[in-house]
């Protein structure tokens, strides 16, 4: 634990973006977000000795915080998770709110939260932490087929459901 | 006739991974997380911990401060030990001449009546 308190709030500040984002949108609750976030430091503060460089940490504090974010989404179970069966009935889609209502972001994000778990997961440390399928396998300890696979299917679920409720995803037939 | 609608669905695939890409930028955490998180790790740090936390620089100064305080400490107790010893030692040498000169004083009175009355000791 030879860390001074300078130095932590630092890799803190540094890093907080990147924890709390991915506790946020795989939990999709800000609250709990915050709540995993903070553990994940507490369990850096014990762990920091053990970490060579930043680099270490970065990739130290993205694994443990997709990590602890997924416990808290099974514990909590905060939402129930969507089948991928759901997503193949359009009539089923909630919230068909008009895309000038609400932005374009904020909707995906919303989108997101909807996905299974496993797509979800991936999709997060695809587009948002820009991570590689082989790099998302080795930080999730899966397969890169695997990893792969809930890429492929997490984004079309996206696309479906985006297609039914963002019209300008939908091209207007010739 | 279908490669037109290809190309058209990979340029919306990448649009659409585009606008995912800028949806999921990271956001900022509510304010104050950083002085939150720091309180609770302050809260789990032990005191031993918090040495430990020092800076080795401050960790010698103060292993040194600390060692050269003992080393004073005992010297001075020592110190006051000694003087306190010479001073007991002192007082007990003046109570036993003053013992003396009482003892010889009397001694002296009692050979003077003596003398008086006639007794006399040896030639």
């Amino acid at each position: 634990m030879a860390i001074a308190d300078d130095e932590f709030r630092r890799l803190i500040e540094t890093h907080q973006r990147m924890v709390f984002s991915i506790a946020l949108r795989i939990t999709g609750d800000y609250s709990t977000a915050e709540e995993v976030a903070q553990d994940v430091f507490l369990e850096l503060y014990r762990s920091v000795e053990q970490l060579a460089s930043e680099d270490h940490i970065r990739y130290w504090l993205r694994r443990v915080a997709t990590h602890r974010a997924i416990d808290a989404l099974r514990r909590q179970a905060l939402r129930p998770v969507a089948g991928a069966d759901e997503w193949d009935d359009d009539r089923s889609i909630e919230g068909d709110a008009p895309i000038s209502s609400i932005s374009l972001q904020a909707r995906l994000e919303e989108l997101l939260r909807a996905l299974p778990e496993p797509m979800r997961v991936v999709v997060v440390l695809r587009y948002q932490e820009e991570m590689l399928p082989d790099e998302i396998a080795l930080l999730l300890g899966k397969s890169v087929a695997s990893v792969k696979s809930h890429l492929h299917h997490g984004l079309m679920l996206l696309r479906r459901k985006a297609a039914v409720t963002m019209k300008e995803y939908v091209r207007e037939p010739a | 006739m279908n490669q037109p609608e290809e190309l058209n669905h990979e340029f919306e695939q990448d649009q659409f991974e585009r606008e995912l890409t800028r949806a999921m930028r990271s956001v900022d955490p509510p304010e104050g997380f950083a002085q939150r998180t720091m309180a609770r790790v302050q809260s789990i740090v032990p005191v031993r911990a918090k040495v430990l936390l020092m800076p080795r620089r401050v960790r010698l100064w103060a292993g040194g401060a600390i060692a050269a305080a003992l080393l004073a400490g005992v010297f001075f107790a020592e110190q006051a030990h000694q003087r306190r010893q010479r001073e007991e030692a002192a007082l007990a040498q003046r109570q036993f001449e003053l013992a003396m000169r009482i003892t010889d004083h009397a001694l002296e009175h009692t050979r003077q009546q003596l003398w008086d009355a006639g007794v006399r000791f040896g030639n």
